[in-house]
């Protein structure tokens, strides 16, 4: 009897310090993977300053359904992955989870990022979801070109170069007022548009400015600051209301921090860039802009500014959609003429 | 006499006394805690480092704790002692039988334990060891199941070097704590008749007989005058040929009142553990994220001087105002009383205050954070398992409203404590009423400001 009982509990010492382990780690890492068809990935998300994203590199294979679980170790992170997949799953407090399950059906690269300003270098917490082709694992996809960057590039405009104008030449330049495209609207039919401007793709790769100086030669009785106004409802026509409300989410989630949530380049992270923040509120600056430029800087991120590529996060039509809201910064919707 | 005004809870209730007595009690419960700490450490270092979602933070800093500090400590003393998973390894290499008295000697090369190293200074500096890291240890898991896995480790070590439980005894930085404030415990193992111990030539509790082994902590019960190093194993219970074994119950604080027994090592423990209660106040719950952020070692250098002035407050500045305190009570009482006795004497006034604020603190965060407990219950290593349905229980703060008062009524019991354990120790050097009257006014005022400091930092 005293010898069964002895036995018993070496038995029972032996279940807890070889078994329980054998047991825990077998099933997590042995037959849960075997018995289950979705791949569950856990990924902990710190400040970039305390390593960021870990793993912040991931691969799966196309047609894989996976679960990827995020994991906050510090602060409150929100998280999102793009681009295009519209998966949000919003604020990620210390130590909760949150997940998302997805089935990339194509090859290719995905990226999930903090969409909280969690430290100054947030816009660095990012990881990539490197989708690979079952029967070609070897092969990386390769981002495909972006049709509008390899045109700016072509046609020999240089994104990085610091465009608009100057300090200088802008005090020179400032408006009297801010062109108000609600104003623009209701003078558009008394004045002469010429076609080109009504053509979007036009616009896109031409500045404001230039469209008042066209306006002007065939308007020349009309004060500068009306065809101003004319510019500023060409530039913000295209957009619909519900495009705005989603590119004005993207904006504050994203561009507000540095930019400001007007546009005044005022952020709370404004500090914390190697160059001031542009102010898309600044009608002049804006003027001189192009909207393709505009589209090329948020996708490619501005060199040795302190501006992020946006790329890999937002698609194509977001990025244009952000353009378009930019533009409502730039100008004033209503009809009213400020004095 | 010893036993007066105890009531004698294994004469009360025979059943008691017949589980206590089981050579498998202890064992059964040493395998429940063991199986608890192997998930905590394994969890620690395989499952998320999420610590609000890993069983080995949740279920160590604060489940354990609070059932510790909050329950175990004051109100049955060392009875953790009695089931704690860390010496079982050890203890069981040693007797190479884990239920049964197994004869012959004891599996160990059967050291001599250093006679300097027999007092609490290392636990007094492992604590402080421990405690300088402690913000890092009680968030990260794998830091924390490491340091839980090397405890364990150092046990079997020391189990295979030395006789007994010199682990328990002399080195583990929660034993120290544990018999210090287990002085405080209405509970207490003692013998009936020292007399019977005295006569008794055979001295069965040191030397084991066939129903069990010699005092693994190394503890004549015949001269048991406290419970500070009693680990209650209950095999003098079992190896008593005399039935002479009792398990008291008694008035809250017996111990402090052995006069004979003080030490400064003590002492210092009570320094250490009030002055680690206040600091950790400060750092976890007070409003400086400065100071949070240098604990959890932001950069090397601040968390040195987090460290250093850490060290410091607990080993010069507290002792130091509190030399000032018995400095004041020799001017107003003139007593001949060495300096340092005097000191050693009045600073067990401390342990009622330090186990009333460890209380107190450990109030402020566990009723916030013990829910999380039923989430890492059934997903203990954050690895999106579901085992009794409720690992989606979400984070629900208990008794906020609560927490003030149970502190203001915790902190005002400890400060009453005190006086009244200051003014008693007054009465042992002088017989008068007056001064000791005058004598308990300087630790009454150094009581009054401690107590009041924790109220700053809990209510703000």
């Amino acid at each position: 009897m005293k010898h069964r009982t002895e036995l018993l509990a070496l038995f029972t010492v032996g279940l807890i310090l070889i078994g329980l382990p054998v047991a825990a780690l077998g099933y997590q890492h042995g037959l849960r993977p075997a018995t289950t068809s979705t791949r569950v990935i856990d990924i902990d998300a710190r400040i970039p300053e305390n390593g960021g994203f870990g793993p912040d590199a991931v691969r799966v294979t196309a047609g894989e359904p996976v679960t990827l679980r995020f994991a906050s170790m510090d602060v409150t992170h929100g998280i999102a992955i793009g681009p295009g997949l519209g998966v949000d799953l919003g604020h990620v407090d210390p130590g909760t989870v949150k997940e998302a399950t997805l089935t990339f059906d194509e090859p290719g690269t995905y990226t999930y990022y903090c969409t909280t300003w969690c430290s100054a270098d947030h816009w660095r917490m990012r990881g990539t979801i490197q989708v690979i082709d079952p029967d070609n694992p070897g092969l990386v996809v390769p981002a495909p070109p972006d049709p509008v960057i390899e045109k700016l590039i072509e046609e020999g405009v240089d994104i990085d170069a610091v465009h608009g104008v100057d300090q200088e030449h802008r005090a020179m330049l400032a408006f009297e007022r801010q062109p108000s495209a609600g104003q623009g609207t209701a003078l558009a039919d008394t004045l002469v548009i010429l076609m080109e401007m009504t053509d979007r793709e036009w616009r896109r790769s031409h500045t404001p400015m230039q469209a008042v100086e066209r306006l002007a030669a065939h308007n020349p009785r009309s004060d500068e600051a009306v065809l101003r106004d004319v510019a500023a409802y060409l530039w913000t026509q295209d957009a619909s209301l519900e495009t705005l409300l989603q590119a004005e989410a993207l904006y504050n989630q994203s561009c507000a921090a540095c930019h400001g949530q007007y546009g005044s380049g005022d952020g709370p992270a404004a500090d914390t860039t190697a160059e001031t923040p542009v102010a898309f509120a600044d009608a002049a600056y804006m003027f001189e802009m192009r909207s393709d430029v505009l589209y090329a800087k948020i996708r490619r991120g501005g060199m040795g500014t302190g501006m992020p590529n946006f790329g890999t996060l937002f698609t194509q039509a977001e990025t244009w959609a952000l353009v378009e809201y930019l533009w409502t910064l730039a100008v004033s919707s209503t009809a009213d003429v400020p004095e | 006499m010893l036993n007066d005004g105890r009531i004698d809870l294994l004469a009360r209730a025979p059943l008691l006394k017949r589980v206590l007595k089981a050579r498998a009690f202890q064992p059964v419960m040493m395998l429940l805690t063991l199986f608890a700490f192997t998930l905590a450490i394994l969890t620690g270092i395989a499952g998320t480092p999420a610590g609000s979602r890993n069983f080995g933070i949740i279920f160590v800093w604060i489940v354990w704790w609070a059932l510790l500090i909050v329950v175990l400590v004051p109100f049955f003393g060392r009875l953790w002692c009695t089931v704690c998973p860390i010496p079982a390894p050890g203890e069981w290499l040693q007797r190479r039988a884990i239920v049964q008295r197994r004869p012959g000697k004891l599996w160990t090369r059967g050291l001599r334990w250093p006679r300097r190293l027999k007092n609490m200074w290392l636990q007094n500096f492992g604590f402080l060891g421990v405690a300088v890291f402690s913000t890092i240890i009680l968030t990260r898991p794998s830091v924390s199941a490491w340091l839980l896995l090397s405890f364990l480790l150092v046990g079997v070590v020391l189990s295979a070097l030395y006789k007994n439980r010199v682990f328990c005894r002399y080195v583990c930085p929660v034993g120290g704590f544990i018999g210090l404030y287990s002085m405080l415990s209405p509970v207490e193992l003692r013998v009936a008749d020292p007399d019977v111990c005295a006569d008794h030539k055979t001295k069965d509790c040191i030397t084991g007989n066939e129903f069990g082994y010699g005092c693994p902590w190394m503890v004549f019960p015949g001269s048991l005058t406290r419970n500070a190093y009693c680990g209650m194993c209950m095999e003098c219970l079992k190896t008593c040929p005399k039935n002479n074994i009792v398990l008291n119950l008694r008035p809250f604080g017996s111990d402090l009142m052995v006069a004979k027994e003080r030490r400064l090592d003590e002492a210092y423990k009570a320094f250490i553990m009030l002055g680690c209660a206040l600091l950790y106040s400060a750092v976890l719950l007070g409003p400086w994220g400065w100071l949070k952020n240098w604990a959890n070692m932001d950069t090397l250098p601040h968390w040195l001087l987090y460290a250093a002035g850490f060290v410091t407050f607990n080993l010069a500045v507290l002792p130091g105002l509190f030399g000032l305190v018995v400095w004041l009570i020799r001017r107003v009482t003139r007593q001949k009383r060495p300096f340092p006795q005097m000191f050693v004497d009045y600073a067990y006034t401390l342990i009622p205050l330090g186990l009333a604020a460890w209380i107190a603190f450990s109030f402020g965060f566990v009723l916030v954070n013990g829910s999380y407990a039923l989430a890492v219950l059934s997903d203990p290593f954050g690895w999106g398992w579901d085992l009794f349905g409720t690992a989606d229980t979400s984070w629900t703060p208990l008794g906020t409203s609560l927490i003030p008062f149970l502190q203001v009524g915790v902190l005002t019991a400890g400060l009453v404590f005190a006086l009244n354990t200051a003014y008693k120790i007054a009465r042992q050097q002088v017989v008068n009423h007056r001064p000791a009257f005058l004598a308990t006014l300087p630790v009454a005022g150094f009581a009054v400001v401690v107590t009041l400091s924790f109220l700053r930092l809990y209510l703000g």
